[in-house]
């Protein structure tokens, strides 16, 4: 779903939820005439669990998406290997290959991105444009924070993660 | 024993104590209760949940302790505090207090088994890994002469590189090789120098790999701490390259400039991550 320029993406999460009480509705209103007597406000609020996730969808993508050009023009492109603590705070861009994906069912995706010095793990606090599947050449775009923002290893905050054409060079 | 070794035995054995406390505390004051029930004493059976909440704590406490955190060791007080907040009587609560008990200790292994060791002298900073201090310590003599003024550029480059700081640490560089303050014994550390300046210059405007690019030579192989392998690619010969400067200016700047060592052991993850090939 696209809303102005922005590609609105709902999880089968929230899908899953808004069906799930949709049809509990149906359910419940054949059988209980109290249920019926309030359709009026139930329907709008079944109607809120899919107007919210999409909002809220709305809302971060296209803060992404401004804050893309800025991170484009900051970012040094580096070797995962020196990503350390010392550069939390820092913008890098890393091209790597996918290895792993988790979370993508929550909107809130979590990649495995390896280059030929090492993996670093990439977190998205939204969906990616593209589609990102295990094997994909990527390049990243993002802030290096720590895992659990005041403690743990650093990992890159994803602001942008796009499917490269040109392999990555592959060696050893 | 050095003042540090004892320091980290008597931190161990500390942690061995509370590893211990985390079952006897959540198992023992459901047992006490247990008992007290038996004799007669009919006291509220929530009150001897407080051994799971300070069980908790900690498994909370030995996961805070690792450098690298299990968020679920970590949340467990507060599900203590979910669970236990609640009064119930004597048979749920018993159950209950069981099973939590019994959680607490699977969690406990899995905290040792999956998240390693706690904090070390090394992970603290206050002293360098075992293959990085051989490494540093591995030819002292080649190192003797060079003046402590080049050794700190070295600390400097080191620190702006683990920083990020890639044109601050190429302009360092030139500084150092400009005003020819390198003595002409030591050709490596130029040729370290100007390998670290190359890639520098690089890293801050995210250029591609050269087709040529500054290299050691083969007399400097017995300073360099990562071997260049013949069936290496291109790519990972000029990250080896790169690596090796780096490791060397590390090595110069903790032999020669022992007022760095401090700052120089902040960018250890880091420098450890290179040698690591």
């Amino acid at each position: 779903m696209k809303i102005g320029n922005v590609e609105v993406k709902v999880s089968i999460i929230s899908i899953g939820v808004f069906v799930f009480f949709t049809l509990f509705l149906i359910v419940a209103s054949l059988y209980s005439p109290e249920v019926r007597s309030n359709l009026i406000w139930l329907i709008p609020v079944l109607f809120m669990l899919l107007v919210i996730p999409v909002a809220l969808n709305y809302m971060s993508r296209s803060q992404y998406a401004e804050l893309e050009p800025e991170y484009e023009r900051q970012a040094k492109t580096v070797r995962v290997k020196l990503i350390n603590e010392n550069m939390i705070g820092k913008i890098v861009r890393i091209d790597g290959v996918v290895e792993r994906v988790h979370f993508q069912f929550l909107n809130r995706p979590q990649y495995s991105v390896a280059d030929r010095s090492g993996a670093i793990s990439v977190k998205m606090f939204t969906s990616p444009d593209e589609d990102i599947k295990v094997n994909d050449v990527v390049e990243v775009l993002g802030q290096v924070i720590r895992r659990y923002i005041v403690t743990g290893e650093p990992v890159v905050n994803c602001v942008s993660i796009r499917k490269k054409r040109a392999p990555v060079s592959n060696d050893d | 024993m050095t003042r540090s070794e004892g320091t980290i035995q008597s931190g161990s054995n500390n942690q061995r104590y509370l590893e211990f406390a985390i079952p006897i505390s959540s198992f023992g004051a459901t047992l006490i209760g247990v008992l007290i029930w038996q004799m007669g004493f009919e006291i509220n059976f929530q009150f001897f949940s407080l051994g799971c909440v300070i069980g908790s704590c900690l498994l909370a406490y030995l996961a805070w302790i690792r450098p690298k955190k299990d968020i679920v060791a970590l949340s467990t007080p507060i599900y203590a505090f979910i669970f236990f907040v609640v009064p119930t009587d004597y048979m749920s609560g018993l159950t209950l207090q069981l099973l939590y008990a019994i959680s607490l200790t699977l969690l406990l292994i899995r905290l040792k088994h999956r998240f390693g060791m706690s904090h070390t002298a090394v992970s603290l900073g206050k002293e360098l890994a075992t293959p990085l201090k051989a490494y540093v310590e591995q030819n002292p003599d080649a190192f003797t002469g060079i003046s402590p003024d080049a050794a700190h550029r070295a600390a400097m480059v080191i620190s702006l590189f683990s920083t990020g700081e890639y044109g601050e640490a190429a302009r360092v560089v030139t500084a150092i090789t400009g005003q020819q303050e390198i003595p002409t014994a030591f050709p490596y550390l130029t040729r370290a120098f100007e390998i670290v300046h190359e890639h520098a210059i690089i890293l801050e405007q995210s250029l591609p790999r050269p087709e040529t690019y500054q290299t050691f030579l083969p007399e400097d192989e017995y300073l360099l701490a990562n071997p260049q392998h013949l069936e290496y690619s291109e790519d990972r010969k000029f990250d080896t390259t790169f690596d090796n400067a780096l490791l060397l200016l590390f090595s110069v700047a903790w032999n020669n400039a022992p007022a760095d060592r401090l700052h120089l052991l902040t960018c250890q993850q880091f420098i450890l991550k290179l040698l690591a090939e």
